[in-house]
């Protein structure tokens, strides 16, 4: 819209840089340039005290290729689809409820979603700690109840760290699903129906196909910060379960491996990537329902 | 309407922009004859100076004190290699770093007369060399705490912490260079080897004791918690679990017999070409006074290399549970190993991606 009003006035170009201008600047000061930054040092190699040695070299892309790390990003990556997939089963269906509710009604709802998001995400992990700890109110609840006879350790488990994930990035998944579906005009539904679909087929062959962008930035907006995270998986996991994010941030950090945090940030960049084209494949951009 | 938010947030970015490059700049008069540095800029870790010491120190000297925090030993070690001078006037490292430090020549010599309180430092824990280019702060006994209730056995050596009755019971610090030599020592090795196949034999050791712990970092939360029920750890963590225990103490340092404990030190250095090298010094000497370190102390229950500042210090801190152990004569410390670091990191590295497979 403000691209082709810009074109419309001819030679003027102020309008659009004084619009495009600052958010492009700003882009290329902090995005870009560190991004390039990123790609540059990771074809360099790592010197003694950490930092950066200037000579060029790939060793950093052939040890991401060995088997350990590989293992770590293909156990990341099952993570986060994970993730995904439980937020699309929770998601959907509550995005379709709110959706059929009265507006007011909805945006009660939504600010509901949206209260645990008020506090910072460290207290909402410290209160997951707390909760789960050896003893905490669940366990001294099983074992009162007698469901257990020994405390059971929750925290630092793949179990609680997939837990973690799923409430956190739940209303980036909701959000999207459910502008997708309110948009969806009731007449359609009926049409479906009037033809003889069961509601079963009208969910599978007309409500799906047509909220699909929503679910698919539903899928960009958890898969890639889940993919991402590391102080998730680092206070629920304890140092102990490892994910990509938390070997990047210990080759910046304890490891001093610059180069290779690096070439794996480029890997993630190059799975974001191709998530965006696969996106820009199925729905056009305009359909991005990001509220 | 949307321009004028567009306007709104380039101005604030400009705004940030130069609040952000401008602070370092400010009140820098410390090269300027003979006026006196009106700042200091230390960097540190977070919690490991009393907040009262430093306003102290501020109401007397009318210095400023500004802190910025580390997370990490790589942290300040990154700086000083960069040149930190210009940033800050102290930085804290620790005495595994020092011979690259100051081969390296990224430290200011020191002039010990500017730091006449520096003699309560014991000369035990400070070697000639380093008397020319630090001054020791505060150590840390890193040894094993376990809880004599609940930990399945009792433990004597480090040997002990890789049995599998141990599994899921293990809370442990994180850290290459604390890990590896528990290990070395373990195998009868040098805990500063440099030599490949001892590093790798530590690796495999390290593999058992990792399957025993629950998690690194937070040993003081997680034993009192009843996460764990022994730990690798620092003696000031120590501390603060046993004193929130209270009367229901029942934690314990490990009766070790034979194998010896790491004794780390955190240290100041000044920077090559730091600004405020009179607030440097001037800070030093008030940190080392046996008063100001006593009180300090209070906050920050750790091991004091300051002989004066520990006699002048509480009962309570002297006689802490956490210093009751009757090794600490049997040490060993971190030593600088060069270009051996890369092997430790390596092997470091493949024993946190093998975690958990």
């Amino acid at each position: 819209m403000t691209a082709s009003k810009g074109r419309a006035k001819g030679t003027n170009r102020l309008p659009l840089l004084a619009q495009a201008g600052p958010v492009s600047l700003w882009m290329i000061l902090f995005v870009t340039i560190p991004m390039l930054f990123i790609i540059f040092i990771s074809f360099m190699t790592r010197g003694t005290f950490g930092g950066v040695e200037y000579t060029p070299s790939l060793e950093s892309y052939q040890t991401m290729m060995e088997v350990t790390y590989f293992h770590i990003i293909v156990k990341s990556l099952g993570v986060a689809a994970e993730t995904t997939i439980a937020c699309l089963i929770v998601g959907y269906p509550f995005a379709y409820y709110i959706a059929r509710k009265p507006p007011a009604t909805a945006s009660r709802l939504i600010t509901l979603l949206m209260i645990p998001f008020w506090t910072n995400s460290l207290m909402r992990l410290n209160a997951w700690m707390l909760i789960f700890q050896t003893n905490g109110p669940v366990n001294n609840f099983m074992l009162k109840t007698h469901i257990v006879d020994q405390p059971v350790t929750f925290i630092f488990t793949d179990g609680l760290v997939l837990l973690g994930l799923i409430t956190n990035y739940l209303p980036f998944a909701v959000l999207p699903m459910y502008s997708s579906i309110e948009k969806l005009q009731k007449p359609i539904l009926e049409a479906s129906a009037d033809l003889g679909a069961k509601p079963s087929v009208t969910l599978l062959k007309v409500t799906l196909p047509l909220t699909f962008p929503g679910i698919f930035s539903a899928i960009i907006l958890t898969f890639i910060p889940a993919l991402g995270t590391y102080v998730i998986t680092d206070m629920l996991g304890g140092g102990k379960v490892l994910y990509i994010g938390n070997i990047i941030k210990n080759q910046f950090g304890t490891i001093r491996n610059w180069p290779l945090g690096a070439a794996m940030s480029v890997l993630l960049l190059a799975v974001t990537a191709l998530m965006i084209f696969l996106y820009s494949r199925f729905a056009k951009v305009e359909d991005m329902e990001v509220v | 309407m949307k321009k004028k938010l567009l306007a709104l947030i380039f101005g604030l970015v400009v705004m940030f922009a130069f609040t952000a490059c401008g602070s370092s700049d400010s009140g820098d008069s410390g090269d300027s004859g003979d006026t006196a540095s009106k700042e200091l800029n230390v960097f540190m870790w977070s919690d490991y100076l009393s907040d009262d010491v430093v306003a102290d120190f501020e109401n007397e000297t009318g210095i400023k004190v500004n802190l910025s925090y580390m997370n990490d030993n790589a942290d300040s070690i990154n700086k000083l290699t960069a040149g930190a001078g210009d940033e800050y006037d102290l930085i804290m490292t620790c005495d595994a770093y020092m011979e690259s430090l100051i081969k390296g020549g990224y430290l200011e010599e020191l002039d010990l007369s500017q730091i006449p309180n520096s003699e309560n430092i014991n000369k035990a824990y400070w070697s000639e060399e380093n008397q020319k280019y630090c001054i020791p702060y505060l150590m840390n006994y890193i040894y094993v705490v376990y809880d004599t209730e609940r930990c399945p056995i009792e433990i004597t050596c480090y040997n002990d912490l890789i049995k599998p009755e141990m599994k899921g019971q293990l809370g442990s610090i994180d850290g290459a260079r604390n890990l590896f030599p528990i290990a070395l020592i373990a195998l009868g090795y040098d805990p500063n080897s440099t030599e490949e196949s001892e590093i790798a034999e530590a690796y495999e050791w390290l593999k058992k004791y990792n399957d025993n712990v629950v998690a690194y970092g937070s040993t003081e939360t997680n034993i009192v918690n009843g996460t764990i029920s022994a730990m690798l750890t620092y003696d000031g963590n120590t501390a603060e679990a046993m004193a929130s225990m209270g009367d229901n103490n029942t934690l314990t340092v490990a009766p070790f017999k034979e194998d010896p404990v790491q004794l780390g030190f955190d240290l100041y250095v000044i920077p090559k070409g730091a600004k405020h090298m009179d607030a440097a010094y001037a800070f030093l000497n008030y940190i080392t006074d046996p008063e100001v370190m006593a009180k300090n102390l209070i906050d920050n229950p750790y091991s004091c290399p300051n002989d004066a500042a520990v006699a002048a210090a509480s009962e309570e801190y002297r006689n802490g549970p956490a210093f009751d152990f009757d090794y600490k004569e049997n040490i060993f410390f971190q030593e600088d190993v060069g270009d051996a670091i890369k092997i430790y990191d390596k092997y470091y590295q493949k024993l946190k991606v093998d975690t958990g497979e």
